[in-house]
């Protein structure tokens, strides 16, 4: 990928795109210049907006609740690793550009980061909303988010804690080991226990910042959530929660479309959606969708995106969340760092696996890569398997298949979480990684 | 400190960690607390009737072995009432299967049961060592593959046998799930999991009763109950997707020991989630519906794999990939543009403008079950699998011969 001299007057390697600028990458096997090589990736999330664009078409007529009236407001969660970024880059190119053609912005833009170091139990009154910037908290992810806000003055940023926890919140105790033990070192000393807990708290967190994010989505009344997942992140999801048990609910996790999660959440920081989920009163709310627009861009292209078009020192490489063992901002994905060197197997997630994995094929076999995510693209999604939802995922439960499955195992009653009215079941995933 | 108690009897002392759930057990604990999964595997899928003939897949490897013990132990413990028959195939590897049909032929005289070896010159006229010779390394463990699986049927069909079990352990099992996830093969995605393969048109049908047990759990069994087994790689070494999965499989397992009952089980729901796919791979509901798998798809491979190799197929298939992306450009899907313009639905409109070549409207037609012209077979193609790879042998032997 080095650049080559440029013989005078002739090119020795034209780009096979425009054959008029010298060829300095290679970009899906044949050679490429950088603006051919920008414009290509531009171009694969321009048209995933695009097609979002025409599901989130404002109705002709004022609805009453959401957003303003003819204006599409969208959600970026912005895990400030790579993809995240480099989203939110072509999401400002793309408003600058309808801008200086004299058009309206296509669309507004918050951007949230969800921030696992802040404590969350920070009581927020409701008056003020839950997502206000706090002034007063600064913790690493809200100081990295400032370079952002220079960088894209026109969007707005939030810092935001995870979902205050569910007064049974099973993920409670794991939340806590989760802010104190970044070095896992200090983790517990049976090394199977800990490489399992290690495994389950990035699935956790994971699973807590999708929410987040969602919630977010619905209290600043956006119709889409954006997240900067890759080809390679959708691949590796795929895998990831195949192994997880989670294969019922891969559909609702890779492919775009209505969030399968119920969105107000429990304790979704707004007592109104909190409510609203308990009296099962969310059916007559619109989705919030959700969207990969980078779904159709490798990481690896992303990765020298960045460095292109020199949003590469934005990504917060030093910030926790992506440090030590690799626990990356789940749902947000995309880190700089690619796999890094751990040798224990203690310290790793599936994820960390998954990745590792993926950066291999991705660099050998490209191609196989863009199937995986393809192909669970084709999976349908099973709205009504018996009803109900996760109490910490949030997606549907899978009634027909755990019943099946005890039966195939000969396992006993289904756990369960809570008591009395607020009870609520688990997945089949969400019990293995709150089991231990 | 105290020396810790089986979890389960409590009385003994614990000797063993399983590598399941880690739970610390006892050697006799244990050893019952495995025959009953099987047991439970057995009777919750109904894979046996009281009476029926019952071949085993033998290849005197760990599986197999164990799973002929177990069968041997439930069928007197239970009364199953089964007549269980050895079923070996011998490849024809020189130096491979010389040692392990030794071990069959002594397990055979262990658990009193007859015997019967296959081997593929009868079958086919070819050992593999000749067909290795016709094509070099590479791609063999297709043909073995192949062979080994119509083996059985034939074999079991010479006893008059309508029922052969096989070893393949639940790390099997995960390792297809998550080699067609990579593959991108929904459709044998959709089948892998069933524990009975082959529906009421095959002659013979195919089971796993092992198919929830660990392979570490397996080994375990095999060395408490001191099983004569034998314990050799195959010596034509494979390189394939499964060796990657496997690869990935075992590395979960490091992680979190429950990862590969839960890829079984995320394989399963799958399964269901694969357009056209309505029925469950619950084979207690649907003896007879047709979503039983083709035993043409059954897992292959040699189980006997490494998993560090991965090549050739890999690479093929990216090769491959990127052709079909290349041409995607150039080819229009007329009937699938035109069905676009009669539905205006908002909701469809974000599959449309990518890959009209490959779509999924394409892919799923489903393979209609059919017997091969030549060797009666069950095939989805006109023309079996077996049958298709000999011609091929065939042909260039006659020309070497000229």
């Amino acid at each position: 990928m080095e650049a080559e001299p440029v013989v005078a007057g002739s090119l020795t390697r034209p780009c096979v795109k425009c054959h008029a600028q010298e060829a300095t990458l290679d970009s899906r096997s044949q050679p490429v210049c950088r603006d051919c090589f920008t414009k290509f990736i531009a171009t694969k999330c321009i048209k995933q907006i695009g097609i979002l664009g025409k599901e989130t078409r404002p109705p002709p007529s004022a609805t009453g609740s959401g957003p303003a009236q003819g204006t599409r407001r969208y959600l970026l969660g912005l895990s400030l690793g790579v993809s995240s970024t480099v989203l939110l880059h072509l999401l400002n190119e793309n408003v600058e550009f309808q801008l200086a053609r004299g058009r309206n912005a296509p669309f507004d833009l918050v951007v949230v980061h969800i921030d696992h170091t802040q404590p969350t139990t920070t009581p927020t009154p409701p008056s003020t909303g839950p997502h206000q910037p706090n002034p007063t908290t600064t913790t690493p992810a809200s100081r990295a988010l400032d370079p952002y806000r220079r960088r894209y003055p026109r969007f707005t940023f939030h810092c935001i804690p995870p979902l205050p926890s569910h007064p049974y919140h099973p993920a409670a105790p794991h939340l806590d080991s989760l802010n104190s033990s970044s070095s896992s070192s200090s983790s517990s000393s049976s090394s199977s226990a800990a490489a399992s807990a290690a495994a389950s708290r990035t699935d956790i967190r994971r699973l807590l910042t999708r929410r987040a994010l969602l919630a977010a989505a619905r209290a600043h009344g956006c119709q889409a959530l954006l997240l900067g997942h890759s080809t390679t992140a959708l691949a590796e999801l795929t895998l990831a929660e195949a192994a997880k048990g989670r294969g019922f609910a891969l559909p609702w996790l890779v492919r775009d479309g209505p969030a399968g999660v119920a969105v107000g959440g429990s304790g979704g920081g707004s007592e109104e959606s909190g409510r609203a989920e308990e009296s099962g009163n969310e059916a007559n709310e619109v989705p919030v969708l959700v969207y990969h627009p980078l779904r159709d861009a490798l990481r690896k292209e992303l990765v020298t995106y960045a460095d292109l078009v020199g949003i590469a020192d934005l990504v917060a490489d030093r910030h926790p969340s992506h440090q030590g063992n690799g626990n990356r901002n789940g749902t947000a994905n995309g880190t700089a760092n690619g796999p890094a060197a751990v040798v224990s197997h203690r310290d790793l997630s599936i994820e960390d696996v998954m990745a590792r994995y993926f950066a291999d094929v991705e660099e050998n076999y490209p191609s196989v890569v863009a199937n995986v995510a393809r192909t669970t693209g084709k999976l349908v999604r099973l709205e009504d398997a018996g009803g109900g939802r996760c109490g910490l995922c949030g997606l549907p439960l899978d009634e027909g298949g755990d019943e099946r499955w005890r039966g195939e195992l000969g396992l006993g009653a289904p756990a369960r979480i809570g008591n009395g009215e607020r009870e609520s079941r688990l997945c089949y995933g969400c019990e293995r990684s709150t089991a231990g | 400190m105290a020396p810790a108690l089986c979890a389960n009897c409590k009385t003994e002392r614990a000797l063993i960690k399983r590598p399941k759930n880690h739970a610390k057990l006892c050697k006799g604990c244990f050893i019952k607390l495995f025959e009953d999964e099987v047991h439970h595997t057995i009777t919750s899928s109904q894979l046996f009737y009281p009476g029926e003939k019952v071949a085993i897949g033998a290849s005197g490897g760990k599986d197999s072995t164990v799973l002929a013990s177990v069968l041997k132990t439930l069928n007197e413990r239970h009364g199953y009432g089964l007549e269980l028959v050895l079923l070996s195939i011998d490849e024809g590897i020189k130096g491979y299967r010389d040692d392990s049909l030794e071990t069959v032929k002594r397990n055979a005289v262990q658990y009193g049961m007859p015997l019967k070896v296959v081997g593929y010159d009868e079958l086919y006229g070819w050992t593999m060592d000749q067909v290795v010779e016709a094509i070099g390394k590479k791609g063999n463990c297709t043909y073995c593959g192949v062979f080994r699986r119509q083996a059985l049927d034939r074999g079991a069909k010479m006893l008059g046998i309508k029922h052969v079990v096989t070893g393949h352990n639940a790390d099997d099992v995960a390792e297809t799930v998550l080699m067609n996830l990579l593959r991108g093969d929904l459709a044998r995605l959709s089948r892998s999991t069933s524990i009975v393969t082959g529906d009421s048109r095959s002659e013979v049908k195919r089971s796993k009763p092992l198919k929830y047990a660990y392979e570490k759990e397996i080994v375990l069994y095999a060395h408490y109950k001191k099983l004569d087994y034998f314990s050799t790689e195959c010596i034509y070494s494979p390189e394939a997707f499964r060796g990657s999965a496997r690869g990935l499989v075992k590395q979960l397992e490091r992680i979190r020991p429950t990862a590969i009952l839960d890829i079984v089980r995320s394989g399963e729901d799958m399964a269901r989630l694969v357009p056209g796919e309505t029925s469950s791979s619950c084979a207690c509901k649907g003896q007879t519906s047709a979503v039983m798998a083709l035993a043409e798809d059954d897992i292959g491979g040699c189980g006997s794999q490494t998993g560090r190799a991965r090549g050739d197929e890999m690479a093929a298939m990216d090769k491959q990939l990127r052709e079909n992306e290349a041409h995607e450009g150039l080819e229009i899907d007329v009937a699938k543009a035109m069905a676009k313009n009669q539905k205006d639905g908002g909701q469809k409109h974000r599959e449309l403008p990518l890959r009209s070549g490959d779509g999924p409207s394409k892919g799923f037609a489903r393979q209609v079950l059919r017997n091969c012209k030549r060797c009666g077979y069950m095939s989805s193609q006109e023309i079996c699998q077996a049958c298709m790879l000999l011609e091929g042998l065939n042909k260039n032997r006659a020309q070497i011969q000229i």
